[in-house]
């Protein structure tokens, strides 16, 4: 359950943490009297955790490797067979989900990254007015995903809805723009961009505003206009806050749910069906457990793949420039 | 990079700062507007071509719509007692245990933290089926305890985070006076970590709140009856008749925005820093 906020923040901790571990190992005579009482209070917590994500990601391996049969009572296993795995690799519509679930992220995470990084640039210039855009850019990213996709819906409704309208304008003719393949993707993307710019702008922002004005005034003295400035001064402070969140982007967007099951429900046919929506058909429409869970148990170790290596790839960026 | 200059008369406000600014404001603005205004149209008005920009037949009709005949009012319900008891318990829980793993007193506390950030960005749709089946086989569905519990463990990886890398920042001195003072463990976070950590809880409780308030997939899967939907699931399932009232839509829309968008502009600082200062600090 990765939302981008959390995921965000959760991020810092990472860099944040492996520095500070190092000088925690000092005090450790102090520490073995403590453990008892620090794992009676992490105790807790930590079972909860165990008992309600670790047991059943484990438990959803195992169905994935299964053959289900569903009866009255409930569901039994017949035996284990790698053939869940096997049909997904026979599935076009597994392909075609993993296809456009990896469109569907590499487009909104550049477009969202390009557009936040120009909108922070314009709201760190800005006066007065900085903390009522930042208000503003507030709402949509607290705006719950199924809201503003009911209202994305009704912007792209055939009939009576105003983008429509405003193509018609254009091409004088009623676009069907949740009908056709092409454009219900890119509507997707739309509400996805319109939503998510804003966190990501934030982000970068806070980390503008912490680059040293010194740093420009160098890059000017030494002749550089704004342009090699913002690659040679911004970019460079900026790399661990951009890095962690393309990380982070990513994974929201490769689990994305939400917003395609109520704009388009994967549709027409199955051009928009990304995995996580590909996994709930498969698991509470044709209660088909083992198939559904190699479908996500497939998508979790892709993710999670991707997760390492993204991070080993730049772990130096992530970890920043003082390290 | 250079800086805005001081001009004088018009030129001082048209320069391409203020420009983006503008345009990123009405781009943003645009379709919240067009949120709040649809869920006061009149149905005839909602249907509108070319649409209306500025309602001219201002209705409560959708409010009432949404609130009586579509049980929104339960739905809230639903929500805040979900919401509200997933975010006391994650306060509680994560507090605890951000302290405990603060690295000075449990051995093999990096490892957990290192499972604990794996674990936050796994997709939910890994874990929905056999969540689903546990509760189905002991009768949790459609109950809010379902709903509750997933909550509070899938947001505590998180929330220990936030409050470990707060309480890291209070000198382990404070608590050895503390303990020299005679205090036990419990009496230290009590009265000691508990009232330096405000601006941790503060964080880690709107993020709690907010991803409770808005999670989609574990409600719309556990908990589907009716007398047990949370807000999404209600606003999604809304439109499964034969038309799409999106006027009734948009009014229940705006009535679950409302509290959600107070509560993120109260804690709005709280909410930067949760999502930055770390990121920038590296």
């Amino acid at each position: 359950m990765s939302t981008a906020r959390q995921a965000q923040a959760t991020s810092r901790a990472l860099s944040r943490t492996i520095k500070q571990d190092r000088g925690n190992r000092v005090g450790r005579s102090l520490a073995s009297k403590k453990s008892r009482s620090a794992w009676l209070f992490a105790g807790p917590a930590l079972l909860v955790i165990a008992v309600v994500t670790v047991f059943p990601v484990l438990y959803s391996v195992v169905l994935s490797f299964a053959k289900v049969s569903i009866n009255y009572d409930g569901f039994q296993i017949d035996g284990f067979t790698v053939g869940n795995y096997g049909a997904l690799t026979q599935s076009s519509d597994w392909y075609h989900a993993l296809a456009f679930t990896s469109l569907y992220t590499v487009i909104t995470v550049v477009v969202e990254l390009v557009l936040g990084m120009l909108s922070a640039l314009v709201l760190e210039r800005l006066g007065a007015t900085r903390g009522w855009m930042l208000a503003l850019l507030l709402i949509p990213w607290s705006l719950v995903t199924i809201v503003s996709a009911q209202l994305w819906k009704y912007i792209y409704d055939s009939t009576y809805g105003i983008a429509t309208w405003g193509i018609s304008l254009f091409t004088g003719s009623d676009p069907v723009i949740l009908g056709e393949p092409v454009s219900s993707g890119a509507a997707l993307m739309v509400a996805d961009i319109w939503k998510t710019t804003p966190f990501v702008a934030i982000i970068l922002l806070a980390g503008l505003v912490m680059i040293p004005e010194e740093q420009y005034e160098a890059a000017e003295l030494d002749g550089a206009g704004a342009w090699k400035s913002f690659w040679r001064v911004v970019m460079p402070q900026l790399m661990p806050t951009f890095t962690i969140a393309v990380l982070f982007r990513v994974l929201q967007a490769f689990g994305v749910f939400d917003l395609p099951f109520v704009l388009t429900q994967g549709g027409p046919g199955t051009s928009t069906q990304t995995l996580a929506i590909m996994g709930y058909k498969v698991l509470f429409q044709d209660i088909n457990i083992g198939p559904g869970a190699a479908i996500a148990t497939s998508t979790a170790v892709i993710v999670g793949l991707g997760c390492l290596i993204f991070l080993r790839a730049f772990r130096n960026q992530a970890r920043g420039e003082r390290e | 990079m250079s800086r805005i200059r001081r001009r004088s008369g018009w030129r001082r406000w048209v320069n391409p700062v203020n420009i983006g600014g503008l345009v990123i404001a009405v781009l943003t603005a645009a379709p919240l507007y067009w949120l709040l205004v649809s869920s006061f149209k009149s149905p005839n008005d909602v249907a509108a071509t070319p649409p209306e920009a500025v309602p001219f037949h201002f209705t409560l009709d959708n409010f009432v719509q949404a609130f009586v005949t579509n049980d929104l009012l339960q739905y809230m319900l639903n929500s805040v007692i979900v919401a509200v008891s997933t975010t006391v318990l994650v306060l509680a829980l994560s507090l605890l245990a951000g302290y405990a793993l603060t690295g000075r007193n449990i051995k093999g506390g990096t490892g957990i933290m290192t499972a604990l950030l794996m674990l936050s960005v796994f997709p939910a749709i890994a874990v929905l089926t056999p969540i689903y089946l546990i509760e189905r086989s002991i009768g949790l569905l459609n109950s809010y305890p379902g709903l509750i519990i997933p909550y509070v463990a899938f947001n505590l990886p998180f929330a220990i985070w936030i409050m470990r890398n707060y309480l890291q920042g209070i000198p382990s001195t404070i608590e050895e006076a503390s303990e020299i003072d005679g205090a036990g463990p419990w009496r230290t976070v009590v009265s000691v970590i508990l009232p330096m950590s405000k601006p941790g809880l503060f964080t880690v409780g709107v993020f709690t709140f907010t991803a409770a308030w808005s999670e989609f997939l574990m409600a719309l899967t556990f908990n589907s009856e009716t007398s047990f939907r949370t807000i999404p699931v209600g606003i999604a399932l809304f439109g499964t008749q034969f038309s799409v009232p999106y006027g009734a839509i948009f009014a229940a829309s705006v009535s679950a925005t409302i509290p959600i968008v107070i509560l993120v502009l109260i804690f709005r600082r709280s909410i930067v820093s949760g999502l930055t200062s770390g990121a920038v600090k590296g």
